[in-house]
């Protein structure tokens, strides 16, 4: 009895410490916040947020050794904490480790998803990914692209040094042997800018992008008139406009929203092949 | 005929009839042209490969001493210009059609589809049979479903066409 109020007494002090950090977080005192989440953490070591809080002032800090040591710990506690994951990617980043990082965003962006779809941190968190994701696509498809080009520089040498070789033998037919030589150089620039076409921007297309922003979907819903938008959009429309379809007019509350997971499962595939379209979101 | 037939009586024969002889014009359609394409394209790949086979020969005829090096080159380059090609004829090249545009009971590539309330995408006609011949639910979720609460995935169905103007082999499976 005496134990558990001890421990009781402990937790609110530990909760009271916690405050008093997001107090001197809030007002950019990061070193006071430390100190305070600190002492949290002395009291009550099995708690996340304290950890997490903590990374973050270190985030603020750039000191990303510890950030990683406290988010790792967080992690350890709360295999599903949101903030855990997303700073932990975060520092991945920060190293250029994109690929583990990405899979901790990614991590972090379901966990917070499944938690409070509207919350802040998961906007965030999206922003971080995408841009993440475009970092890493700029990186390889620059290689990609540089080895295209080597090689198409390789046939067309190798092309136009045959047809050199063709026309000093063949006398008379000059002309024929260029036409078809020109021909061949032009199919050839045409199967290069083909096999490149993952890579270069382009127009997403219609299916995959919300009719009111225009934008990439990136949580699609459908209405009962069978129109696909992004959900904050239309949430917003039925809070500020009026209850209905911004397209057909119908009536349309939010319970009647649906998540077009075909839709949704359609643009994962698209931004997996097309890297670039992560820079629009 | 398909759309009028669709929108008069959608489980008609006749929309079947119509849907099965257009699938196989455009198969058709779609067969031809790729076929020259095919050839154009193997054409010029066999063109390029003896333009970089003779270049290599003259390479390794003037330099002595980096064989090993230059051959190695050479492969890698032959193989990178194989998948190049290889690349150029995708959109061609019969494949497995995205989860995502099948029914996820027919595993067929829609022609119609609809979205049911738990945000799963069915075959309009075969999701009908189903509330028709085995209950009211979802398939999938086996959450309570009525034929009313049926809605047209109208962004799948355009994510299917172009699929379709893209990959024409796709009109055999249907």
């Amino acid at each position: 009895m005496v134990l558990e109020a001890g421990l009781a007494g402990v937790a609110k002090q530990a909760e009271q410490l916690r405050l008093d950090g997001n107090y001197y977080f809030s007002k950019d005192r990061y070193g006071a916040a430390i100190d305070a989440y600190t002492e949290a953490i002395t009291l009550c070591p099995n708690v996340p947020i304290y950890w997490t809080n903590r990374a973050l002032c270190h985030l603020k800090r750039n000191d990303w050794t510890k950030v990683e040591a406290d988010c790792r710990k967080a992690i350890q506690l709360d295999h599903d904490s949101v903030k855990g994951h997303y700073l932990l990617g975060l520092t991945l980043l920060q190293r250029n480790e994109y690929a583990e990082g990405i899979k901790e965003l990614e991590k972090a962006l379901n966990l917070g998803r499944g938690a409070k779809p509207k919350g802040y941190i998961v906007e965030d968190i999206w922003q971080e990914l995408a841009r993440a994701k475009y970092l890493l696509w700029e990186q390889e498809s620059s290689k990609r692209s540089w080895e295209l080009q080597s090689l198409k520089e390789a046939c067309e040498a190798a092309l136009e040094e045959k047809h050199v070789l063709d026309i000093s033998i063949k006398e008379g037919f000059l002309d024929e042997a260029s036409s078809t030589h020109l021909k061949q150089m032009e199919a050839l620039r045409q199967v290069f800018r083909k096999a490149a076409e993952d890579d270069t921007p382009a127009e997403v297309p219609d299916y995959l992008c919300c009719k009111i922003t225009l934008d990439i979907f990136q949580d699609p819903v459908i209405t009962p008139s069978g129109v696909t938008y992004e959900r904050a959009v239309i949430l917003d429309h039925l809070d500020k406009v009026g209850k209905f379809d911004p397209i057909t007019r119908e009536p349309l509350r939010e319970s009647q929203l649906v998540p077009n997971l075909a839709i949704k499962e359609a643009v994962r595939a698209y931004m997996d092949k097309h890297g670039w379209a992560y820079k629009a979101s | 005929a398909l759309n009028l037939g669709r929108g008069a009586k959608p489980k008609g024969y006749i929309v079947e009839d119509i849907w099965q002889e257009l699938a196989r014009a455009k198969y058709l359609l779609w067969e031809q042209e790729s076929s020259k394409r095919s050839w154009e394209l193997q054409s010029l790949k066999e063109a390029c490969e003896a333009a970089l086979e003779e270049k290599h020969v003259l390479d390794i005829s003037r330099k002595e001493g980096f064989l090993d090096e230059a051959s190695s080159t050479h492969l890698k380059q032959m193989e990178a210009l194989r998948q190049v090609f290889r690349k150029a004829a995708e959109d061609d090249t019969p494949a497995e059609v995205p989860d995502y545009l099948c029914c996820k009971i027919t595993l067929d590539i829609f022609r119609d589809p609809v979205i049911t309330p738990s945000g799963v995408t069915y075959e309009r006609a075969v999701i009908l049979d189903h509330l028709d011949k085995v209950g009211k639910f979802d398939p999938i979720t086996r959450e309570p479903l009525r034929e009313s609460q049926l809605v047209p995935n109208l962004a799948i169905k355009e994510a299917v066409r172009a699929y379709m103007d893209k990959h024409g082999w796709a009109y055999k499976a249907s």
